[in-house]
């Protein structure tokens, strides 16, 4: 079944665009690079949950391009895969754990999301102030990431019953 | 096998690490991004404010490279001075002390300030002419009386302003490269380089901290602003223009972002000027009516010659702003902004598209 | 959702508001946050003001000039001053980090240290 999951994968990239092309617009401007409130993962969270690790790990990293080249520039791509990277690496865990639903997997990515933008803006900007951000950013991603984890395990239900990989 | 399972957490996990690991490495090899920004502030040049920004490991590496800058503008300061005498030191004063006497022997440098601003004289129509001291120095001393006591405030003596003028040719200044002399021809006459002077000496003291190997570097003379090179992340030295209006809220009218070598400088009623009977005199005497003009609250430059940019506010100042924007628009590297009495600002044609960033 | 992600989004909130409330203190303790005017005669700290606090303060030298250094609203200006040029008197009040007002004649700067930076390297004047 390779051509379902190319298929698949394909639609989800570009779905993933589109909701990073939805946030593009947003109009959240608090001050940091690269910054966002990360609806984009709920491409990424079904991916997770339908055809696999690999494939979601793809996804993300080509989102990311795909978006840094067409709107942002390097140093924008640069904070979008630090965070996409370090979210990714939290979400695996916690799904392999296997403590926690959709929910908290979602959760997780969307903190650690920003946990990583920081951690890269502060670096290359040597702006210690940034780190101020965080805590709210942290609560912007939880909120996201529960509304995404929701949504996402009902589509991932929808998914399955009508696809297998 | 154990790695396979593990291989997509480790992936990710990799990258971000991988990530961070790369910035660190390439921030420690640049490394600029870990100099401070340092400020040094001194009163003792040019009878003004000296401002030098710059970008140190320390602050001792700062202090002294700021102190190179500064010797060489005590040095400058001493020869251009038209007030005091310094022992040992032949200076524009002593060419004033001496007109109609004898030639002074003086440094090349004095020398070279005056051809420039002799070629300046020409390029500008006469607008800048530092053969005006008898007329300026008429207006000095009723400034500074009437500075210091406006009830005695008054406009210097209209007969004696037409007398002055008529000792102000440069054509009278007798220059001998091959002796390094200097003759005032005319006994009455006197230089006064306000409008030349600082800027060529801040462009000179640029030139020679640029041999030295400084870069990154910005030095305010007054007000007269020049830069080397960037701020040390790379993005450009920005500048505010002093709104007229001193009592605004607003202290900037505009900001200004100058390249490498630029240099930006106002010429404006707002900060030297006198009262006489409620009408307001500036210091800056248009040399065809041998008095103040009005024509403008300030005009600001931009060019990449802090000496022509000095001379260019004073000549654009005294100039209609139909001239002036001619002036401006026959010259390539300069652009000019015109602030009027009411507060409206004109530009010359390039002036926000090159400078101005919001 | 299961109760281990309620649990965890309890986790994230509460060391979030921990972590917050460990930078209010941290940065009341260790960080001057105001904006202090720093008068030098001659390159020499006079002293140091904070804006916060609105006062007036003549500064006088031997010679019997003085200037009177104002701050109201959470800005610095020379308000008063005795020297021939008033200058000083004349300049726009400051607040930014960095902006000076100067006194030629007195030898006296007005120096913003710490508070917002206005992103400005100079100034023509």
């Amino acid at each position: 079944m390779k051509t379902k999951r190319i298929a698949f994968l394909g639609l989800f990239v570009a779905l993933a665009f589109v909701l990073s092309y939805i946030e593009f617009m947003l109009p959240l401007n608090i001050g940091i690079p690269g910054a966002k409130i990360g609806i984009a993962n709920l491409a990424v969270m079904v991916t997770l949950y339908t055809v696999g690790e690999k494939n979601a790990i793809a996804l993300s990293i080509i989102r990311v391009v795909l978006v840094g080249l067409t709107f942002g520039n390097i140093s924008m791509m640069m904070y979008s895969l630090a965070g996409a990277a370090l979210s990714l690496f939290a979400m695996l865990i916690a799904k392999r754990i296997g403590k926690f639903s959709m929910t908290g997997v979602s959760v997780l990515g969307g903190v650690f999301h920003n946990v990583g933008q920081i951690i890269v803006a502060m670096l290359v900007l040597e702006t210690k102030s940034l780190f101020y951000y965080l805590p709210f950013l942290i609560i912007v991603g939880t909120i996201t990431g529960v509304v995404i984890g929701i949504v996402s395990s009902l589509i991932t239900t929808r998914v399955k019953k009508i696809m297998t990989f | 096998m154990k790695i396979r399972k593990y291989l997509s957490v480790i992936v990710p996990g990799l990258l971000f690490t991988a990530l961070i690991a790369g910035i660190i490495l390439y921030r420690s090899q640049t490394g600029p991004a870990s100099l401070n920004r340092y400020t040094a502030t001194f009163l003792d040049v040019f009878d003004t404010r000296t401002e030098i920004v710059g970008f140190a490991k320390s602050k001792d590496e700062f202090a002294k490279n700021a102190q190179l800058i500064k010797d060489e503008l005590i040095r400058y300061n001493k020869l251009y001075d038209i007030y005091n005498d310094y022992p040992g030191v032949n200076n524009i004063k002593t060419i004033n002390d001496n007109a109609g006497i004898k030639p002074v022997k003086v440094d090349p440098d004095i020398i070279s300030l005056i051809e420039f601003s002799i070629d300046t004289y020409y390029e500008t129509d006469g607008a800048v002419n530092i053969a005006l001291g008898s007329v300026l120095s008429l207006w000095h001393k009723e400034r500074m009386i009437g500075m210091d006591d406006p009830d005695r405030a008054k406009l210097p003596d209209d007969d004696m302003l037409r007398e002055a003028a008529l000792h102000t040719d440069i054509t009278d200044i007798v220059i001998d490269k091959e002796n390094s002399t200097v003759f005032l021809k005319d006994p009455d006459m006197s230089l006064d380089v306000g409008s030349t002077g600082k800027g060529y000496a801040v462009q000179r003291v640029l030139e020679y901290a640029r041999e030295k190997g400084l870069d990154n570097i910005l030095l305010s003379l007054g007000g007269n602003i020049s830069c080397i090179g960037t701020r040390i992340d790379g993005t450009c030295f920005r500048l505010g223009i002093q709104n007229p209006d001193m009592d605004s809220d607003e202290q900037y009218v505009e900001m200004v972002d100058i390249n490498d070598g630029e240099c930006v400088v106002s010429s404006g009623d707002y900060q030297r000027y006198y009262y006489v009977d409620g009408v307001r005199y500036c210091h800056i005497i248009d040399p065809e009516t041998l008095y103040p003009a009005d024509g403008f609250a300030s005009v600001s430059i931009i060019t990449d010659d802090s000496g022509l940019a000095d001379s260019y506010s004073t000549a654009l100042y005294t100039m209609i702003l139909e001239d002036g924007l001619e002036f401006v628009g026959k010259r390539d590297n300069v652009e000019a902004m015109w602030i009027m009495h009411d507060g409206t600002k004109k530009y010359s044609e390039g002036f926000i598209e090159k400078y101005v960033k919001k | 959702m299961k109760k281990n992600d309620i649990v965890l989004i309890a986790v994230i909130l509460a060391a979030t508001i921990a972590c917050l409330l460990g930078m209010r203190i941290w940065q009341k303790n260790n960080t001057k946050v105001d904006a202090t005017a720093v008068v030098t005669i001659d390159g020499n700290v006079y002293g140091e003001y904070s804006l916060s606090e609105d006062l007036e303060e003549k500064i006088e030298f031997s010679d019997g000039s003085f200037n009177v250094l104002t701050i109201k609203e959470g800005y610095a200006q020379v308000s008063e001053a005795s020297c021939p040029d008033q200058i000083c008197v004349h300049h726009n009040h400051i607040r930014y980090q960095g902006e000076t007002i100067v006194c030629l004649p007195n030898k006296l700067v007005v120096e913003i240290h710490g508070g917002e930076d206005n992103g400005i390297d100079g100034s023509t004047y």
